[in-house]
């Protein structure tokens, strides 16, 4: 497994991605601050436009820094999905997991390492691209008469490290979810035509007919834990399930990985 | 050599993918410090043999072991083995030099020995040039470099010649000849027997997923003089010569300006002597007379389709 994350590692530290992922990070960081910073509204007038976006208010608390963070990130979940998907299964339209399990052939430990490494590298992208979140809140937050006194304390920090456990056990959820499909499909367009379909259209479409679906299905449990629970779904209900979820979705991986053929 | 243990040693390996049978209870010794040709035609099983050495693909019956180690741990084995299968796979964006530095953390191996593994293959100047920039010729040296990594016991090279004009196949023949120190055994495949016929000294030859042939190429194609070829000064002379060496119980025929005698359980040497006394007796005078060469392809296409195995 060390192995193995140390040769993803390898891939990841190259210049041309450090610079793509720290690009990627800082575009995040500068469209959410401006795009949630900028529509805020105080809360006499119900808020921004659409679903119970933050208020001037709720920007002005200790955890105004990271609203913006928070929000962008209820966004990321496709995303995700697609980058783990078109990573894993890549490993097979390419041949590149054969190639590295005729020098690793411990299964197991080679997908270990690899979602290892990955979820490693997301998670330092993610603390970059909060540190600039908050770094362009604050820039942006005179600007539209935002009290920042509280952000800068012990709660405010303790509100920007709830904030980035919360998107990181998001994006590791995704990224489960993206890998199980494409270690099952071994074809990046096919995982990619299902995950879609299934975490946008499909879960939504059902959800209108079904409205308890919100409190089962994957991708809308997601989305709640992603705005810190909804009345419907709480964070407790949202972690539990998707605990569950992820646990099962990287146990038929594994199996799925350790056995079957990998060529001929 | 063959005293030694083998390098590679399968007992009634079979796969199966459904009703197909890609290998049917092939039993093979690869004795060590040989190159072995592993000759076949497309779909004769050989990757898929390769996969199973490699822990690529489960076999569905048999046994078999490689440098020693059981094939049920290939983790035993592999980091003394270096493979080249299905062709060459890397990543497209990574350079050689990434992409081989990628494949030794993986492995286990020095970074140290990538730049001489590079010029090695001849790829020294453009070992920092993306891997989707490369020629096939060059994937596929690229493919070879990975595989030396660690400098292995055992090379498993399938196809490395596939999508090669002739000047690469040229040079990977020449690389391969080169690869094959005496110490290190190199178990190749093609499907393009002539080839292997210019580098191998060992051949394990199947068809349909099972054994043809296995031993040392030498006494495969010593024992293979299928005909004597005659050209008489005068091709005036080739009706009656043939007429006269059938007459006497041999099986001659004219072909392309020669008169080609089979040698059908005749000794080659003594048939010779027969056509060119019968020839001198009749006052015809002969120009050329010897065995016609049999090749690989003719000895293996003779094997499978007359079933002499």
């Amino acid at each position: 497994m060390t192995r193995s994350f140390r040769a993803e590692m390898l891939k990841l530290r190259r210049r041309s991605v450090l610079i793509g992922a720290a690009a990627g990070a800082a575009a995040f960081a500068l469209i959410t601050s401006v795009a949630v910073l900028l529509s805020a509204e105080p809360a006499t007038t119900g808020g921004p436009p659409g679903r119970g976006g933050p208020t001037l208010e709720s920007l002005a608390s200790s955890g105004g820094a990271v609203e913006a963070f928070s929000t962008g990130m209820s966004f990321l979940g496709i995303l995700m999905l697609v980058l783990f998907i078109a990573n894993f299964g890549g490993e097979f339209s390419q041949g590149t997991f054969r190639t590295l399990l005729m020098r690793q052939p411990h299964r197991m430990g080679l997908l270990a390492g690899k979602m290892a490494a990955l979820l490693v590298f997301a998670g330092a992208v993610l603390a970059v691209a909060e540190l600039l979140s908050i770094g362009a809140s604050l820039a942006l937050a005179p600007g539209q008469d935002i009290a920042t006194s509280s952000w800068l304390t012990l709660d405010g920090a303790g509100e920007a490290a709830s904030a980035y456990g919360s998107a990181l056990l998001g994006v590791g959820a995704w990224a489960t979810f993206g890998a199980t499909l494409a270690v099952l499909l071994r074809s990046v367009p096919l995982a990619l035509g299902i995950g879609i379909a299934w975490s946008g259209p499909i879960e939504h479409i059902t959800m209108d007919v079904w409205s308890s679906a919100v409190q089962w299905f994957p991708g809308l449990l997601l989305e709640s834990w992603a705005v810190g629970g909804t009345d419907d779904v709480s964070t407790g209900h949202a972690a539990l399930l998707l605990s569950l979820y992820v646990v099962v979705a990287a146990t038929v991986a594994s199996l799925s990985f350790r056995r079957r053929d990998l060529a001929g | 050599m063959t005293h030694q243990p083998p390098t590679i040693s399968l007992q009634g390996l079979s796969k199966r993918y459904g009703d197909h049978v890609a290998v049917d209870d092939l039993t093979i010794e690869v004795p060590p410090g040989v190159v072995a040709g592993f000759v076949g035609p497309n779909g004769a099983g050989k990757t898929t043999t390769m996969a199973m050495l490699l822990g690529l693909v489960t076999p569905t019956t048999g046994t078999g072991s490689v440098l020693g180690h059981p094939l049920e741990d290939p983790g035993a084995y592999l980091q003394r083995v270096g493979a080249l299968i299905e062709g060459p796979a890397f990543y497209p964006r990574l350079t050689g030099a990434e992409n081989l530095a990628v494949v030794a953390t993986a492995g286990g191996h020095d970074h140290g020995q990538i730049g001489e593994l590079l010029e090695l293959v001849g790829l020294g100047a453009r070992g920092e040039d993306r891997f989707r920039g490369y020629s096939m010729g060059m994937k596929q040296r690229l493919g070879i470099a990975a595989a030396l990594l660690g400098d292995p016991d055992l090379l498993i090279l399938d196809e490395p010649t596939n999508g090669l004009d002739p000047a690469g196949v040229h040079e990977m023949r020449g690389l391969i000849g080169r690869l094959a120190d005496g110490r290190r055994t190199v178990f190749v495949s093609s499907h393009v027997l002539a080839e292997l016929e210019q580098v191998c000294n060992w051949l394990v030859m199947i068809d349909h997923g099972t054994l043809v042939y296995e031993g040392p190429a030498a006494d495969l194609l010593a024992s293979s003089a299928s005909a004597i070829v005659a050209v008489p000064e005068h091709d005036a002379d080739l009706p009656r010569l043939e007429r006269l060496l059938n007459a006497a119980g041999h099986d001659s025929e004219v072909a392309g300006g020669e008169l080609v005698v089979t040698v059908n359980g005749s000794e080659p040497r003594g048939l010779a002597a027969t056509i060119n006394r019968t020839a001198n007796a009749e006052g015809i005078v002969l120009v050329e007379l010897g065995p016609v060469k049999t090749t690989l392809e003719d000895r293996y296409l003779a094997m499978v389709n007359g079933g002499d195995r």
